[in-house]
């Protein structure tokens, strides 16, 4: 049933114009994002795998008679038109995806009684986007749904009611209109230089030799692609406004936008890998930045106060895994990559939706301020603390796994230091964490804390558990999701 | 006789520098968004401009067309229809921007980037 | 003996006080420190990376990078001055970023 496979990216559209509509019904917003939610994640299970053509447009070996007036062109692969291709990695992506995506809007649900249409709308959009970026096979359909989940992304930060909200929208936005025409620019060289923008052609031009790796203009778009993915994904350096715009979203709206970076570093990153494989010094650069992105966001994690922010650059920190992963460039090692940024979607949705509970007892997110809330919710403490070793990678919990991986691919490549820097900086993830788990859990409460009793929603504590369960139970049969990346890496290399 | 097509990308690459500069250097907030659209336009121009061909005929191919003439002759209708999709995202993302700007504006009171976005802990 | 003891600990209690003019508490001391460490050992670790290109430069880059690190205490306030929210500054990065990607890319493997 290959027709399932644009649903995946059309359902949620969907879904998300109606739920602007009817922005002002409160009931009607709540059972139909609930309901679409919830369906959405069968999807990915019942779609076969192969490829979707949009309109019909099959490659064009598919029409001899038209092909044989151009005998031995590049022409007998050419795709025209906009192609979708199913695997086991998106399968396996999409479903966590729809997963957490629902478990964040059920959290929404939870907290407010009020469901704005408008802020279900840039979940959804932002979900669909990421979607049809995973499921892409052309590089300008990438950039377009790039554009759209960014304003999404501010959509959801403006939704907050933090008070610096849209000073950090706007630095976001201006940065990103830097960032996203450089992309564009890179794209509109590579068409100049094959005349398609569908992945699996440019791959087969440079691969056959049809264009030089080395000249000039293919590694301009390299770069500009390089510095558009940057942005993107917020490696430096934009790690200073990304941090900045997942502390300031709602718990449940930073789960989103960590999970859409962490597809749109998959999905860009994977393009990237298969056009520029051939170039030798790729991965250097990605690994560069990748070590920049570990070192600088650790050291700002240690040094700031507000805790939203620390776990801010924690994530960030955390996307240099699975850029080390795409830099090392074995089959081992984007295995591992991809499992790892599976995993960070996982821990860090935990860890900003159990910090955030932090929010319902005390208004301040100031961990100075903060002190002995174990005492207030010890379930969710003990919750977050599985979350924290998760990060960390203590076994036998899901980081652990991927982590292990990681470290043995750089091993096998020769790069030892990469290893060692790898578990340093781990080490120094549970110290940050196990700082502020200290200071909002552990020490005494400080006499001017005002502690209120409101109750944490029964729909928050489950979506923390579900989301435990998934740690412990991908940390115990890694083999669930390891092999569908593997067998989707193996025919990629 | 002009090269037109030369004439464009050079255009399109003195809009993406002059938009840079704006960027950089420009204080008021709606200046630098206007600078910010520049590099927007830049782009779209230099995609276009890879369509172009000189006495080109309009990409519609009819029946009775010779195939092999109509490949030498027309323009290449690919970047037309992505830069088509690229304004339309970026007049999107041009009107968040000055959505902001408003809301930012009535906030401080201000249209000057350094007193706005400036780092409050300085 | 003693006179070494005390070199140490004067020095560990000067770097303490260079911390404590920005922060307050001792838990943030702490902490700066611990990302002292860590920044000075990841970039040197890292550096050893260039072996595969030159050992010789190498060992001269770890060299010149472990003086400068040691020299420069704390280097954690200047990291941090460096990478605060302000716009111009973010820019100033973006764009310095942009073009030494672009420069390196393309000028790099002409020769």
């Amino acid at each position: 049933m290959n027709d399932l496979i644009p649903l995946m990216v059309i359902i949620p559209i969907i879904a998300a114009i109606l739920l602007n509509l009817f922005n002002k019904n409160n009931s009607t917003v709540k059972i139909l994002s609930f309901v679409v939610a919830i369906v959405l994640p069968i999807i990915p299970l019942l779609a076969n795998y192969g490829t979707y053509y949009f309109g019909g447009h099959a490659p064009l070996t598919d029409y001899g008679t038209f092909l044989s007036l151009f005998p031995n062109s590049i022409l007998n692969t050419l795709h025209i038109g906009i192609t979708y291709s199913y695997g086991s990695m998106q399968q396996i992506l999409i479903f966590f995806l729809f997963i957490i995506a629902f478990l964040a809007i059920l959290t929404t649900i939870g907290e407010r009684k009020k469901i704005s249409g408008t802020y279900m709308f840039l979940m959804f959009m932002g979900l669909a986007s990421v979607v049809a970026m995973l499921l892409s096979d052309d590089i300008f359909h990438l950039y377009i749904f790039f554009e759209i989940v960014i304003i999404a992304q501010v959509g959801i930060v403006l939704a907050s009611n933090h008070k610096e909200k849209y000073e950090t929208a706007m630095k976001y936005m201006i940065l990103g209109s830097i960032g996203g025409p450089m992309l564009l620019t890179g794209i509109g060289f590579l068409l100049a230089l094959v005349g398609s923008v569908n992945i699996t052609d440019i791959v087969h031009v440079v691969k056959n030799g049809l264009i030089n790796s080395y000249s000039p203009i293919f590694l301009l778009s390299f770069g500009l692609i390089f510095f558009g993915w940057l942005y993107s994904v917020g490696l430096p350096p934009f790690h200073t406004i990304k941090s900045d715009m997942y502390s300031k979203a709602t718990p449940s709206g930073s789960a989103l936008l960590q999970t859409l970076s962490v597809i749109i570093f998959i999905s860009i990153g994977l393009a990237i890998f298969r056009i520029y494989n051939g170039i030798s010094y790729v991965g250097t650069f990605i690994i560069f930045f990748s070590l920049a992105a570990m070192i600088l966001s650790i050291s700002m994690a240690l040094t700031e106060t507000d805790f939203r922010r620390i776990i801010g650059f924690l994530a960030v920190g955390e996307l240099g895994y699975l850029g080390i992963g795409f830099g090392i460039g074995t089959k081992l090692s984007l295995t591992a990559a991809l499992f790892q940024g599976l995993n960070e979607i996982i821990i860090t949705a935990l860890l900003f939706i159990g910090f955030g509970t932090t929010l319902y007892l005390s208004k301040t997110s100031e961990i100075n301020k903060l002190g002995g809330l174990i005492e207030n919710n010890p379930k969710t403490g003990v919750m977050v603390l599985i979350g924290g070793f998760a990060l960390a990678g203590v076994p036998p919990l899901n980081g652990f796994q991927s982590k292990v991986m990681l470290i043995q691919s750089a091993l096998d490549k020769g790069f030892p230091e990469l290893a060692i820097i790898m578990i340093l900086i781990s080490i120094v993830t549970f110290m940050t964490f196990i700082k502020i788990f200290h200071s909002i859990y552990l020490k005494p409460k400080p006499k001017d804390l005002i502690i209120e009793d409101n109750k944490i929603p029964k729909s928050t504590t489950f979506t923390m558990g579900v989301l435990i369960i998934m740690c412990i139970v991908l940390g115990l049969m890694p083999s669930l999701v390891v092999n569908g990346f593997n067998a989707f890496i193996g025919g990629l290399i | 006789m002009i090269n037109t097509q030369l004439a464009a990308l050079l255009t399109s690459g003195s809009f993406i520098i002059i938009g840079l500069y704006a960027a950089i250097f420009l204080d008021n907030i709606i200046k630098k968004i206007i600078g910010l659209s520049f590099i927007e336009e830049g782009a779209n121009l230099f995609l276009i401009t890879l369509a172009y061909r000189a006495d080109g005929i309009v990409p519609i191919f009819l029946s009775g067309m010779n195939p092999q003439w109509f490949a030498e002759n027309s323009a290449y209708p690919l970047p037309q229809a992505l830069v088509l999709t690229s304004i339309v995202i970026g007049a999107s993302t041009l009107a968040v921007m000055l959505a902001i700007a408003m809301v930012l504006y009535k906030k401080h009171g201000s249209l000057s980037t350094d007193e706005i976005l400036g780092d409050k802990n300085e | 003996m003693s006179d070494t003891y005390s070199k140490i600990s004067d020095s560990v209690n000067k770097f303490k006080n260079k911390l404590k003019k920005d922060q307050n508490t001792g838990d943030n001391v702490t902490s700066a420190m611990a990302a002292e460490l860590t920044i000075i050992s990841t970039v040197l670790i890292s550096a050893i990376m260039l072996r595969h290109l030159n050992i010789i430069l190498t060992v001269l880059i770890i060299l010149g990078l472990g003086l400068y690190l040691s020299t420069n205490t704390p280097i954690i306030g200047k990291i941090r001055r460096e990478q605060n929210d302000s716009l111009d500054r973010m820019t100033f990065y973006v764009i310095l970023t942009l073009a030494i990607l672009v420069t390196t890319i393309y000028w790099g493997i002409i020769n």
